[in-house]
């Protein structure tokens, strides 16, 4: 009897409290988000899954937790507090991505830029809030809307927030259809939505998609020598898929390699919030951090695209300035589908792809700037 | 220590800024330099042609006004790609066995329904 009782107090049901419960119910959530609404389900579906498997309690010292060292969860969190997944994630981002609409469309680049105001901003508001610089600078890459570098930078400078940072990050991610469009609306005229971009600008030769890589990776690197783990694997990833003589390889890390680290990636990320780590103020903090800081870059694309227009002859379209976040293909999408419902006429989405693209390499700048600031 | 007194005593304005121009910097400058990359390029071209004696690659075929044609005739490059392919696939095709005017050739496929969207972003010849 002693024994069966011994049992039942090991038991997840007897040592659940309600923080537990929560947590659960929020893993449920992001599962049916995933699944019935279909809400970045490849995101969402690991993440949640491993939410509901990382708040299942269990007795403390069974080697079982994902902060427990020895345990199987431990070791393949050890994914995200390397940096390991996030590089492998922009490995095959970089083999999946197509330059050539940003390259027909430089000026464009220049949205993506914009829109990393928004970390910026965040910056100032999280220390004002009494976070410490680094976890400062972890917050504030939220709102370069981008999951792995949001990961990434927290994995270096402020681990203990990963859970919150990559969930926020996340989140915000597959709620750009809610966040995004009222933004978008709010700040430009029916008049300015209705701004054709021309076709195409001029076509591209393969010598400049494969010039590209290795000049973006030299420029972008010697400028940030910290954006290396990120833009290193992106650029490589980019230039096998346009060398066309790794078909092999470039189909490879755009499909195996990145599921296997999306896989890993998110469900490990969902298992790091055990309510009794990831239930706390500064999480709520993190979560109204997160959501201003990915208001701002949307704002600050669209505002930057504004100014842009008083001085170019050729008017672009504001809508595209939201684009500028690094959430792919998430926020092209939605630039796409506001002019669509403004013009059924007007196809923003490979211009919108042009700032998206800038979007992932701004926000990766940024995370390695904030790092070696950090660092000093 | 909160507020602005919390952000100038971890020197908060001044890594803003200097992240804010490192990026806009950064990017301002990759935008130049690939808004010139094709010029660059081009000038190195023009010097091969100058220094070799430039042979015109052979079209294997020309555009024809009569799209049903010209469908036929580019309907068995895609033979390795399936039934079913992507757009950019066949841009790449049509750009590797040096066809004229790829993207529009598509367009004018596409818009004369001889291209068809299977959904998905892939699409299959019209039988």
């Amino acid at each position: 009897m002693e024994l069966f009782v011994d049992f039942l107090k090991n038991t997840g049901y007897y040592l659940a409290d309600m923080r537990y419960i929560l947590m659960i119910c929020v893993g449920i959530l992001f599962c049916f988000l995933a699944t019935a609404k279909k809400y970045e389900p490849l995101l969402l579906l690991p993440i949640g899954f491993g939410i509901i498997v990382g708040n299942i309690p269990f007795f403390k010292g069974f080697g079982l937790g994902i902060y427990e060292s020895n345990s199987v969860l431990h070791y393949l969190y050890f994914g995200v507090t390397s940096g390991l997944y996030p590089s492998i994630v922009f490995l095959g981002l970089g083999a999946m991505t197509d330059f050539s609409s940003m390259l027909a469309r430089p000026k464009l680049m220049l949205l993506g830029a914009a829109a990393q105001m928004g970390i910026y901003f965040t910056l100032l508001s999280a220390m004002a809030l009494g976070f410490a610089p680094k976890e400062a600078a972890s917050v504030a890459i939220i709102g370069g809307a981008d999951g792995p570098t949001s990961i990434f930078l927290t994995a270096k400078l402020a681990p203990h927030l990963i859970g919150p940072i990559a969930i926020a990050a996340y989140s915000y991610m597959a709620l750009i259809p809610i966040i995004q469009p009222p933004i978008m609306r709010l700040l430009t005229s029916r008049k300015e939505r209705l701004i054709r971009m021309p076709d195409t600008d001029r076509p591209i030769s393969r010598k400049e998609l494969l010039c590209f890589p290795i000049i973006g990776v030299i420029l972008c690197c010697f400028l940030a020598p910290a954006s290396i783990p990120l833009l290193g694997p992106f650029f490589f990833g980019n230039f096998m898929k346009e060398s066309r003589v790794v078909d092999r390889l470039a189909k490879t890390a755009s499909s195996s390699v990145i599921d296997t680290a999306t896989i890993f990636l998110g469900f490990t990320v969902g298992a790091s919030t055990q309510a009794d780590v990831f239930l706390t103020y500064k999480s709520v903090g993190i979560f109204l951090l997160g959501a201003v800081a990915f208001s701002i870059a949307t704002a600050s694309g669209v505002i930057f695209a504004k100014i842009m227009n008083i001085f170019l002859k050729e008017k672009i379209n504001p809508l595209l300035g939201a684009a500028g976040v690094s959430a792919v293909p998430g926020s092209a999408r939605e630039v796409h589908l506001v002019g669509l419902k403004e013009d059924p006429g007007n196809y923003l989405l490979m211009h919108a792809m042009a700032c998206n693209a800038s979007g992932v390499i701004g926000s990766a700048i940024c995370a390695g700037v904030l790092w070696s600031f950090m660092m000093r | 220590m909160l507020g602005l007194e919390a952000i100038s005593a971890q020197n908060g304005w001044a890594m803003a800024i200097t992240g804010t121009i490192i990026v806009m910097s950064g990017l301002s400058i990759l935008a130049f330099i690939i808004s010139q990359l094709h010029k660059i390029i081009g000038l190195f071209e023009e010097k091969k042609k100058a220094s070799s004696h430039f042979v015109q690659p052979a079209a294997d075929f020309e555009i024809l006004n009569d799209l049903e044609s010209t469908a036929r005739l580019y309907m068995p490059l895609t033979d390795e790609l399936g039934d079913r392919f992507h757009l950019t696939d066949l841009y790449r095709i049509f750009e590797k066995e040096n066809l004229p005017h790829p993207h529009l050739t598509i367009r004018s496929l596409r818009a004369a329904e001889y291209l068809l969207s299977q959904g998905e972003g892939l699409f299959s010849w019209k039988k």
